[in-house]
């Protein structure tokens, strides 16, 4: 019997094209696109880690410029204080981040619903208010400024294409990493506790500890993307912490799509080259954007992958 | 740090919590009733004051005439707002409330940039109450002190309405239970509307009314969002009295402890809220309603 090309093949495929693609962009557009798609990629990570939590386990986050900022904030200082060594720095920020992950997510995950998207607010702008306050560290309002160039296998990452394939190399390995997770049987247990904690709960799950662990490896995926912006634009500032930044990774997610992890990497991109093409043409973009979001939430809710993913299995329906 | 300072540093928070207050109200009002999470009501707020400044600028009346115009305007963009936008996800969880609202904020914050720029405006003070009043030895304006006690009898006047009129009456009924107020004959959806309204003509009130004190600046809705936000919390979502009491918690908070400990005062009132959401989520007063 013939060999039967499964969809499975053919989204493997298609990852593996992108890829490709991905990584020969640099050869094909102007350098400030390149830094453009830089910055889109590392906002993809940030929107798939939001995922983890608003798509996958069911928990609303509107806090989720903590996790980026935290991360921002520790790597810059590592970097320009002790060492701009990339891994270095990466795992200093992400033993920060997991660690304020840990203590705050113990107390989030006891909430759900709204109660748990205000506390993940509050606890973005506690982190807010210290970035503003605790001058000695941040220096308040001005933010950290001229973080080195990351270093990594003996050379500094000056160039924007090296600094571009770092990126789509994290961007690679957190999609990677994340749809292993999903698919793992621990991705399936937060889907049993989104679908219905109650009756989770009533199998022997444990959804606390579980709506925890979700909680971790959210901010530390979110801590790898705000350690590589931290790097790309030399510093970080408080607003990195706002809210209004908490509400533009949701936009991005949701936008996209939840629960589907290239949803929200889609959502992210788009969300970084629209707001870059309408803020030089015209000055609307903050009422374009909020346009198209109420269109998304009202008659879209699962974003551009929903609309994608009907398309992809009438395709391979019309075939079999 | 002197008595006088710390006695001038709590008048400016009970100024600033008046007009709280009455943001705090609305969104009380809005989350009680319609278990609706409003984030625009910041751009409501925002929107009242530049309500009052066209309408200076169109007809030329006086700041007092813009004042009452203002959130007549702001109830029926609000109303027009929530019947194409929340109405329809009324029936989904009470998380899309949030998402929707929020997608409305950046809309009407985008759009007051558009039609009016970034630009702050000032409002001069309004010639009756120009000039300042002596307060235990200070001079201290006295805009400020009839703008606060203006506030406090409209708050007055919604606690009074709720209490003791018919409308009160089913406003109160659903807010205790829509499904049983539904099947005794009220007109829930209409009355949800109506309150939505209500609650954004408050905001823009609130918006207009203290534009000579805070000035008007697309953003201005941000920080008393967030503030009206811990307030609702701290007295219990959906609970007037409590949101009252929160709206006075918060600004006096965030006034002396501002003026001793900067902006660490701020970072503590969140932790406090995070701590009441967790440890006694329906609000000080055990009466609010939060999942």
């Amino acid at each position: 019997m013939a060999k039967i090309v499964t969809p499975a093949d053919c989204a493997q495929v298609i990852r593996v094209l992108a890829t490709a693609l991905l990584l020969m962009l640099p050869y094909f557009v102007a350098p400030f696109t390149l830094t453009l798609l830089t910055e889109a990629l590392i906002l993809a990570i940030w929107a798939m880690s939001l995922d983890v939590l608003v798509g996958f386990t069911g928990l609303v986050a509107f806090g989720h410029a903590a996790p980026f900022g935290l991360a921002s904030y520790a790597a810059g200082y590592f970097a320009r204080e002790v060492s701009p060594d990339f891994f270095a720095t990466l795992v200093v920020a992400e033993i920060v981040v997991v660690a304020v992950a840990a203590a705050t997510g113990f107390v989030a995950t006891r909430a759900s619903g709204v109660a748990f998207a205000i506390i993940s607010l509050a606890i973005a702008q506690v982190l807010f208010q210290i970035a503003v306050a605790w001058r000695p560290v941040t220096e308040g309002m001005d933010g950290l400024a001229n973080v080195p160039l990351p270093r990594a296998f003996g050379t500094s990452f000056g160039e924007g294409r090296a600094f571009y394939v770092l990126t789509v190399a994290a961007f690679v390995g957190a999609y990677a990493a994340l749809r292993r997770l999903v698919d793992s049987p621990f991705g399936h247990t937060l889907h049993a506790i989104r679908t219905n904690e109650g009756r989770a709960a009533a199998i022997g799950i444990n959804p606390r500890l579980h709506k925890w662990l979700a909680f971790v490896i959210s901010w530390a995926i979110a801590g790898l993307a705000g350690t590589l912006l931290v790097f790309m634009k030399a510093g970080t500032t408080p607003m990195a912490l706002h809210w209004t930044e908490s509400g533009n990774v949701l936009a991005m997610t949701i936008f996209g799509g939840i629960g589907t992890l290239f949803g929200p990497a889609i959502g992210a991109i788009t969300f970084d080259v629209l707001r870059d093409e309408f803020t030089s043409r015209f000055q609307a973009w903050q009422f374009v954007f909020g346009l198209v979001f109420i269109l998304v939430v009202l008659a879209f809710p699962s974003g551009i992958a929903g609309i994608v993913n009907v398309a992809w299995k009438s395709l391979w329906r019309s075939r079999s | 740090m002197d008595l006088n300072f710390l006695f001038i540093s709590a008048l400016n928070g009970v100024v600033y919590g008046a007009f709280l207050l009455l943001t705090s109200l609305g969104l009380s009002l809005v989350f009680g009733l319609g278990r609706v999470v409003n984030f625009a009501h910041g751009a409501l707020y925002a929107l009242g004051g530049y309500a009052l400044i066209e309408v200076m600028r169109r007809t030329g009346v006086g700041f007092w005439p813009a004042v009452l115009a203002a959130p007549l305007l702001v109830f029926l963009v609000a109303m027009a707002i929530e019947r194409t936008t929340i109405y329809p996800i009324r029936n989904r969880p009470e998380i899309y409330s949030l998402l929707m609202t929020f997608g409305i904020s950046l809309m009407m914050i985008g759009a007051v940039e558009f039609v009016w720029g970034t630009a702050t405006s000032l409002i001069t003070v309004p010639a009756l109450f120009a000039g300042t009043v002596d307060v235990l030895g200070n001079q201290y304006p006295l805009y400020r002190l009839a703008a606060t006690t203006i506030s406090l009898v409209t708050a007055g006047g919604v606690f009074a309405v709720i209490q003791l009129t018919p409308v009160g009456l089913r406003i109160r009924a659903i807010s205790d239970d829509a499904e049983v107020a539904e099947a005794v004959g009220i007109d829930t959806k209409w009355l949800l509307t109506l309150v939505f309204g209500a609650a954004a003509a408050l905001a823009a009130f609130a918006g207009a009314l203290g534009a000579p004190i805070f000035a008007i600046y697309p953003e201005m809705g941000t920080n008393i969002l967030l503030d009206s936000f811990l307030a609702v919390i701290l007295g219990g979502l959906g609970d007037l009295p409590g949101s009252a009491i929160g709206a006075f918690v918060v600004a006096l908070t965030k006034a002396i402890g501002g003026g001793y400990i900067a902006d660490w005062s701020v970072a503590v009132l969140f932790l406090v809220v995070a701590a009441v959401l967790v440890l006694r989520p329906t609000g000080i007063f055990g009466r609010g309603r939060i999942a």
